[in-house]
């Protein structure tokens, strides 16, 4: 048995030693240069066919679901707080605060605005009273904002699952499609068989 | 002495099947008994393979039990928990990253598949690989007691007759490549494809392409190759599919010369089969092809298509040279024979015992 040539990684053939792969390398590329000089053979077509990939189906587990991440996350955004509906309009510190400076200047002011004080302190329930109407408005929209907020979230969920469902049916179409030129295939494969043993038949 | 052998799974025409039949049938004709345990099997078999997890009822501490190692299962588990001497034939696992695009859940059991090969490590007592290129993955994983079994072969099938409507239909004066394997992503059949491509318009108009093997479970990729068909243009490419052994030695018989592109390779079983039926090969240079090969057939170093279509038109014209290489075949097919590869391994098992 003969050896194996090793001429290194930068011969394009190897095989037996009785071989003479230097003449079967000349002989193709005369081959390949007699074509390129007829101009059968272009190096464009060369390249473009070298280039030419496979385009794989998508997978449909792979497709993004683009509302999640962005509108729903489920881990908390840095420097973001969610917006707190149940304010009062004087709270904790502050209030304790202004009760204070309340106290100490009160006396002052009670008699600096002794003329107005009445009219002041109507005014000041009625304005009491229009932020209370308000709040009260406020929290009753609340729960119709929360259930807006599910709907459009459920609705984006749709939307997502339409998406997936989708993909798949023309990943499914495009599966089917192949599926039938196998069988075309197959189907013409078999219809030449039959041609065949006729005429075997037919000759016996 | 008994030894019996587990695999993942059994598929008719597989060339790891076929090997676990031909070692059961070598060891059953010397006088040991041999079962085979299996977790997926066709119920064609099922006289013949026996569920995996019936293997406790037959387990015994003087018993051998080999493992035809391939992917990650549940096999795994079942085999390290016997108390049996344990050998594992390492057929390869190939890269989970060729199946990523098309079969998600393939590449995930790939991936398992190397995790759980090191799980063996220090825990059986003889790791075989099929080739040398297998054997030295295994060295690599830190297995100590190791050695290669070539996969023990039956020529003898293809002895059979061809497949007379087929021989009529195709024998038709066009000169036929042909490619056998599955329709896998690692196999490259869009090289064979392209490269065919030029062989067609450039060199030889009056050509044909089988391309034999099972697609299934692979469809996405056959479907991106029948883009590629169309794209190209190209005509008298054939997807045949599974086909039965009298089919597919009528496909060899009828083929002037066997191309094969793969770029991960355990061993490819299709190489000495084409040696056996005078097929001159021609294959790209990856993984265990080389010493597969064994110095015989055209071996590809660059993936250079325009040039290896020429080259295919180079040897299916000159017959001195084609001559040359079907001696070079004959040669290396000798390592090959089941009775060479079936002592082998038996030299192995009784070492062990």
């Amino acid at each position: 048995m003969s050896e194996n040539i090793d001429n290194g990684s930068e011969d394009f053939i190897s095989t037996c030693k009785e071989i003479n792969v230097e003449e079967i390398i000349d002989s193709i590329k005369k081959k390949i240069k007699e074509k390129k000089e007829a101009g059968v053979l272009k190096q464009k077509d060369i390249d473009e066919i070298n280039d030419m990939e496979l385009l794989p189906l998508p997978d449909f587990l792979e497709i993004p679901n683009v509302y999640e991440p962005h509108l729903y996350p489920k881990h908390k955004i840095e420097g973001f707080e969610p917006f707190n509906l149940d304010f009062e309009l004087e709270t904790g510190t502050a209030k304790k605060i202004l009760g204070k400076i309340r106290k100490i200047f009160s006396p002052l002011t009670r008699f600096m605005i002794r003329p107005f004080l009445n009219d002041l302190k109507n005014l000041e329930v009625e304005l009491h009273n229009q932020n209370k109407e308000e709040i009260h408005k406020l929290k009753q929209l609340i729960p119709i904002v929360f259930q807006s907020k599910e709907y459009i979230k459920l609705l984006h969920n749709f939307m997502n699952n339409m998406i997936v469902e989708l993909s798949k049916l023309k990943i499914e179409e495009e599966l089917l499609k192949t599926k039938i030129k196998v069988m075309e295939d197959k189907v013409e494969f078999m219809e030449n068989r039959e041609r065949a043993v006729e005429k075997k038949l037919f000759k016996e | 002495m008994k030894i019996h052998q587990f695999l993942t799974s059994y598929s008719y025409g597989d060339a790891i099947g076929n090997e676990a039949f031909e070692i059961r049938n070598y060891l059953r004709e010397n006088g040991i008994e041999s079962e085979i345990f299996s977790l997926f099997y066709h119920p064609k078999y099922s006289n013949q393979i026996i569920n995996y997890l019936e293997y406790d009822k037959f387990s015994n501490e003087d018993n051998i039990i080999i493992f035809h190692f391939s992917i990650g299962s549940p096999v795994t588990k079942k085999f390290l928990r016997m108390p049996d001497k344990k050998v594992i034939i390492y057929h390869n696992i190939t890269p989970y990253i060729f199946f990523l695009d098309y079969h998600r859940v393939l590449a995930k059991d790939c991936y398992k598949g190397r995790v759980e090969l090191k799980n063996f490590v220090n825990k059986i007592d003889l790791a075989l690989g099929d080739s040398k290129y297998n054997e030295g993955e295994l060295k690599e994983m830190g297995f100590t007691n190791t050695g290669i079994l070539p996969l023990v072969m039956d020529f003898e099938k293809f002895d059979r007759k061809a497949d007379p409507v087929l021989i009529e239909l195709f024998n038709d004066g066009k000169n036929n490549l042909l490619y056998v394997g599955r329709i896998i992503p690692n196999k490259k059949i869009e090289d064979i494809i392209k490269i065919f491509s030029f062989y067609q318009k450039y060199f030889d108009g009056n050509s044909r392409l089988f391309i034999v093997g099972e697609y299934r479970g692979f469809e996405r990729y056959l479907s991106s190759l029948y883009s590629l068909k169309s794209k190209l243009e190209v005509k008298n490419v054939h997807f045949i599919g599974h086909v039965p052994e009298n089919e597919l030695i009528s496909y060899f018989k009828l083929s002037n010369l066997y191309l094969h592109m793969s770029e991960h390779e355990g061993f490819c079983a299709p190489i000495p089969e084409s040696y056996y039926l005078n097929i001159p090969v021609v294959a790209f240079n990856a993984g265990a092809v080389k010493e597969t090969m064994n110095k015989g057939g055209v071996l590809v170093n660059k993936r250079d298509f325009v040039k290896i279509a020429a080259l295919l038109e180079h040897i299916i014209r000159d017959s001195h040279l084609r001559k040359k290489i079907l001696k070079s075949q004959q040669e290396s097919l000798k390592k090959y024979f089941k009775n060479k590869t079936g002592k082998i391994l038996l030299d192995y098992v009784r070492n062990l015992t």
